[in-house]
């Protein structure tokens, strides 16, 4: 119907029309916030998802070496020996003693009792002063290999320094007595994240996936329920646009998981593990808004192929899955192959947390973040063009 | 069987209340009751799958209070729960449903085939025997699911409304097959059932309401214990009833007047729409009257039937109808006399604990004033009276195409024209055309499957039409769209309600999704709440309120913006015989008084009665489109009278009927109901019992009953089925 019949039945117009198209849409948003509110399990989750959840994530989740079990089994018990048992040190290891022999070394490694078994041979300390050279056997439980890995590496730094202290016959090594050394001082200085504190990430990664998690979920749980009752049926017979009977949804629940977003941002990201926020945070906000309304185009699709809420549970679970590996929020991009980098790429979320890190950690504004927000849009729009495009084709 | 002071309690609520019941040894036992009133509760006790807080069940004499002993009686027992299929497997064949179900029950491989070869033929399941069970109709379903709760050969079987959503022609079959089982003896059976005109189908029936029993016995016996006389009447304006006339007038006028002052292009076909009025008005409001003395009352057409409780004959029932309606100053006519069914007899005990109740069990002392909050307020639904105020939120100008012009010139409110729907290869609604005229209740009739609901839905515009054109309240089907939204009512199968939201919530949405403004909103929520009889429960959540109420409250969510025609997709299942008339009364009013068109689909034969005007589908076509009467007149010349023959041995007189050519001899309880063929109904009557005598069968007493619409249903689906049958042996 054209505007302009409408404007001749009206009166006034254009303004008259708009009034009751947003009449319409503010009665479904208004249905939308009563209904989620009710839902107390569901409030529970949300309230968990951006506060708690995101707290164990930061506190919780590590990728340090810490405490990591060593037992020593020393045939020697020289003073090499010991020197050389304890450097290692805490806090990446925890000395819980010798070992008697190698077989109940290599048991207690089985069972998990240890992480780390150093084994010296009788004669190392001998060997060491007389200048000939040796061996000590280091056992690592690499079952979890990034741990494992750093493991192998602290005490191969530590047992490598030692030699060369040992090399140039000194007790202990520092910058004054290594003049004339060929050798390169390693002095790192980390940027962005000076501490190299785990929690600014993982908390950061956590409220992402969760949004995105809840951002897909929440809509497409609502608009599944709707399918089941039928009353989706009723509100096509009534005078409501695909648009008018989506757009609410995405309104209602979208400003919510901000509010959620908010909250946890202010109280957890920034109010326990102080992340620094030193770009606009308005910013950040404005483009998890964005971002929240094109994932629940996602969440919105899965509703239109889904028969009823299990469908949607676990078509939920199959699309976040590889969302979440490939968006960065566990693995470096650069660590993946590159088919998966370029899949990476087509995933909103790998832009939100681009753009997530870039805002808060960097500092980033607009200027930088063009590339993310392309992203966000690019992707996204059609997205939801599409959960449109299939509402829509469903009453035909 | 048999239960004494059986209580049931889920959570705080009460769903059986002290019932005590005895089933004898092969006998036909009927739990009849509304949704909720305890019978699924009772079988599932009975079976052994719910536990119950008082009281005793004996199973043969075994009492199924522990786990063991409902065990032991658990192999005696078969038990279909409720639900379409839903104790069989859909992915599994017919065949290999019924194998697993003796499997189960360790049912001897000889007994298995000898059986399974019986009941498949019986239920004319065996051409079907692979096909998978998700893909059988409704009717199958329950026939299957008959078959394998009956593998292991039970001593009782327990069936819990396996008729419920099940179409009238299979719901026959459905009783044929029970009878032909149970005629073989040894087997006693306790089945629910929500339809109150199936109970004369059961040996005894219990009648059971919000958990207690309100009556036990033979079903007729059941139906004479409430003494009083059913008249059918037809009421005729004599004094001042033109005034009603009058102002459906005024309505027209009214809406014309509206449309013209916002649109000057409908003026022309406003006053043509104020020239028509469609119909005379004169039989609701003596159906209102009568409706609001006495508790039984069902309009039928241009007639009223009406129960008159406590009257002793005939002339005491019409001196009471005479008094009352006569001061209203409206005559009428008594065109029969029938007997108190079951309907009638629930109603009138349910009413005096009913809020809705007029006082007292009738009588000339009765007060007809029922002013509890549970009553619907009927006269908000005079929207005429309401001082001019709009009816339509929005007028949306539709497209002045000349088919519309037309379409209201004629005062059609809808008028299909060849409508066609495909999915994929499939011809949901094949040509179909029919017409609706504004205050018009029109029936849409059909079995599961006929295109019923795709014809709601492509009027309504939720589906799209392959192929025809029609116009809906004014507007083109086609491209009238939004407009015919805006005009239009619509109701579905499952309330289409937010259970989330309470009463108020459910309103405030929909009048906010109709675009009324804040002030008309406000206004439309109080009057609808008073029109549903849902004063003082506008907190309640939706979930909370019983059918009867929440069917109610979605009638008036489509009504919020007054529409001019309201489309009812089976809106009465689940709900209790009294709401349902409340439900009815409402529609009556709003054709009447307000002038909206119904159109409704209904699987309760009984409701297709109320319609002024009836569309039979059957396979996506309109196979008859005839008002109630016309279409039984045209049943009695073609298959003449129903004859109710009351025998001594019924199982062998339907044998018999059946071997002599009455194709469609049934049980009823101790009599037999068979059509007599083409003819005068002493005469046909005659030839019945002479068929009964020739077989051996000592015939008592033979009586004309009257056609029911489901007689109509059934003898045109079962000839067109023939037909069909026909053709393809033809081309075969």
């Amino acid at each position: 119907m054209s505007a302009a019949s409408l404007d001749g039945i009206l009166g006034s117009g254009r303004a008259a029309r708009l009034r009751i198209w947003l009449r319409r849409a503010w009665a479904l948003t208004v249905k939308e916030y009563i209904q989620l509110f009710r839902d107390t399990v569901l409030v529970l989750f949300m309230a968990y998802a951006f506060t708690l959840d995101v707290y164990v994530a930061g506190v919780g989740v590590n990728w340090q070496l810490n405490n990591a079990g060593l037992g020593v089994h020393d045939a020697d018990k020289s003073t090499a020996s010991r020197e050389v048992a304890g450097r290692f040190r805490a806090p990446y290891f925890r000395n819980l003693g010798s070992v008697a022999t190698r077989e109940a070394g290599q048991r207690l490694l089985d069972q998990g009792g240890l992480m780390v078994v150093l084994d010296f041979p009788p004669d190392f300390g001998a060997d060491i002063l007389r200048g000939r050279q040796t061996a000590i056997q280091m056992q690592v439980d690499t079952a979890n290999s990034a741990i494992g890995s750093l493991a192998t590496s602290y005490g191969g730094e530590i047992v490598g320094r030692y030699g060369l202290e040992r090399a140039l016959n000194v007790p202990e090594l520092n910058v004054d007595k290594i003049h004339g050394v060929p050798f390169i001082i390693d002095e790192t200085r980390a940027w962005y994240n000076q501490n190299q504190e785990d929690s600014w990430f993982m908390a950061l990664a956590e409220i992402i996936s969760n949004m995105t998690l809840l951002s897909i979920l929440l809509p497409a749980a609502a608009l599944a329920r709707e399918k089941e009752r039928g009353t989706v049926e009723q509100l096509m017979v009534s005078p409501l646009s695909p648009v008018q009977i989506l757009a609410p949804k995405i309104l209602a629940m979208g400003s919510v998981i901000l509010a959620g977003l908010a909250a946890g941002v202010f109280a957890v990201v920034i109010g326990v593990f102080h992340v620094p926020a030193r770009g606009s945070l308005l910013l950040f906000f404005a483009v998890s808004a964005l971002y929240i309304a094109f994932t629940a185009g996602i969440g919105l699709l899965i509703a239109t192929i889904a028969r009823n809420l299990a469908q949607v549970g676990m078509l939920t679970v199959l699309v976040f899955a590889p969302m979440i590996f490939l968006s960065g929020a566990w693995t470096p991009p650069e660590a993946m192959p590159s088919w998966m980098r370029l899949l990476m790429d087509c995933l909103p979320m790998h832009y939100m947390l681009d753009a997530g890190f870039g805002i808060l950690l960097k500092g980033q504004g607009v200027g930088e973040l063009w590339r993310e927000l392309l992203g966000i849009i690019g992707l996204g729009a059609p997205i939801l063009a599409l959960s449109l495009w299939r509402f829509r084709r469903q009453f035909r | 069987m048999e239960a004494a002071g059986f209580v049931k309690r889920y959570g705080k609520v009460e769903a059986v209340r002290g019932l005590d019941l005895a089933v004898a040894q092969g006998e036909l036992f009927g739990l009849i009751g509304p949704d909720g009133a305890g019978k699924s509760s009772l079988l599932k006790a009975v079976a052994g799958v719910l536990s119950y807080e008082g009281g005793e069940v004996r199973v043969f004499g075994l009492p199924v209070t522990t786990e063991a002993g409902a065990e032991a009686a658990k192999a005696h027992l078969g038990f279909m729960p409720q639900g379409l299929g839903r104790n069989l497997y859909g992915d599994l064949s017919i065949e290999e449903n019924i194998d697993f179900f003796a499997k189960l029950r360790l049912v001897p491989a000889a007994d298995l085939r000898e059986r399974k070869e019986r009941l498949l033929g019986m239920t004319r399941l065996d051409r079907f025997r692979a096909r998978p069970m998700k893909q059988l109709s409704g009717g199958m379903k329950q026939k299957l699911g008959l078959v394998c709760t009956l593998i292991h050969a039970p001593r009782l079987i327990l069936l819990d409304e396996p008729t419920t959503g099940v179409d009238p022609v299979s719901r026959r079959d459905f009783w044929t097959i029970l009878h032909e089982l149970l005629s073989e003896g040894g087997v006693t059976a306790l089945i629910s059932t929500a339809y109150m005109d199936e109970a004369s189908r059961f040996d005894r029936v219990a009648l059971l309401y919000q958990g207690r029993a309100l009556a036990v016995g033979p079903a007729r016996e059941v139906a004479a214990g409430t003494p009083g006389v059913v008249l059918r009447i037809r009421p005729e304006v004599v004094g001042p009833g033109e005034i009603r006339v009058a102002s459906s007038v005024g309505l027209s006028a009214d809406r014309g007047g509206l449309a013209a002052a916002e649109e000057p292009g409908a003026q022309a076909s406003s006053v043509s729409s104020a020239a028509t009025v469609p119909r005379a008005f004169e039989a609701p409001d003596a159906l209102e009257l009568l409706g609001a003395r006495y508790a039984s009352v069902r309009g039928l057409g241009r007639e009223v039937r009406v129960f008159v409780p406590g009257a002793a004959d005939e002339g005491a029932a019409t001196a009471a109808l005479h008094a009352l309606l006569g001061g209203a100053g409206i005559g009428f006519s008594i065109t029969g006399r029938e007997a108190a069914d079951l309907e009638d007899v629930f109603v009138c005990k349910v009413a005096p604990h009913h809020a809705d109740a007029p006082g007292g069990t009738g009588g000339p002392g009765g007060t007809d004033t029922p002013a509890t909050s549970d009553t619907p307020e009927l006269s908000g639904l005079d929207w005429t009276r309401d001082g001019g105020a709009p009816i339509t939120p929005i007028i949306s100008g539709a497209s002045g195409e000349p088919a519309r012009q037309a379409d209201e010139a004629q005062g059609l409110a809808i008028h299909a024209r060849g409508l066609i729907r495909d999915f994929g290869s499939f011809r949901a609604v094949d040509n179909v055309s029919f017409s609706v005229k504004p205050g018009e209740i029109f029936g849409l009739l059909g079995a599961n499957g006929a295109g019923k609901t795709t014809v709601i839905k492509m009027l309504t515009g939720i589906l799209s039409p392959t192929g025809g054109a029609g116009s809906v309240a004014g507007a083109d089907m086609l491209r009238g769209g939004r407009a015919i939204k805006e005009r239009i009512g619509y109701m579905s199968q499952a309330f289409s309600l937010y259970t989330d939201l309470t009463v108020a919530e459910n309103l405030r949405l929909y009048a906010g999704v109709y675009g009324l403004n804040r002030r008309l909103a406000a206004e439309r929520v109080v009057w609808a709440i008073k029109l549903a009889g849902l004063a003082g429960r506008e907190n309640a959540l939706t979930a909370s309120l019983p059918m009867g109420l929440s069917q109610r409250l979605a009638l008036c969510c489509a009504l919020l913006h007054r529409p001019r025609i309201l489309f009812l997709d089976e809106p009465t299942s689940g709900v209790d015989p009294l709401g349902r008339r409340l439900f009815w009364d409402i529609l009556r009013r709003l054709s009447r008084r307000a002038g909206v068109a119904v159109l409704i689909t209904t699987h309760y034969m009984s409701e297709a009665e109320y319609c002024d005007h009836l569309a039979l589908m059957y396979a996506g076509r309109v196979v008859a489109d005839a008002t109630p009467e016309a279409m039984k007149a045209a049943l009695l010349a073609d298959a003449g009278p129903m004859l109710e023959v009351d025998v001594d041995d019924p199982h062998r007189a339907v044998a018999a009927l059946r071997a002599a050519g009455f194709a469609e001899a049934a049980l009823h309880g101790g009599s037999v109901h068979a059509q007599a063929g083409p003819g005068e109904a002493r005469e046909r009557g005659a030839a019945v019992a002479a068929a009964l005598v020739a077989a051996g069968v000592n015939v008592r007493a033979v009586a004309q009953t009257p056609l029911s619409m489901e007689d109509v249903f059934v003898h045109r689906v079962l000839a067109l089925e023939a037909e069909e049958a026909g053709a393809k042996g033809a081309r075969a």
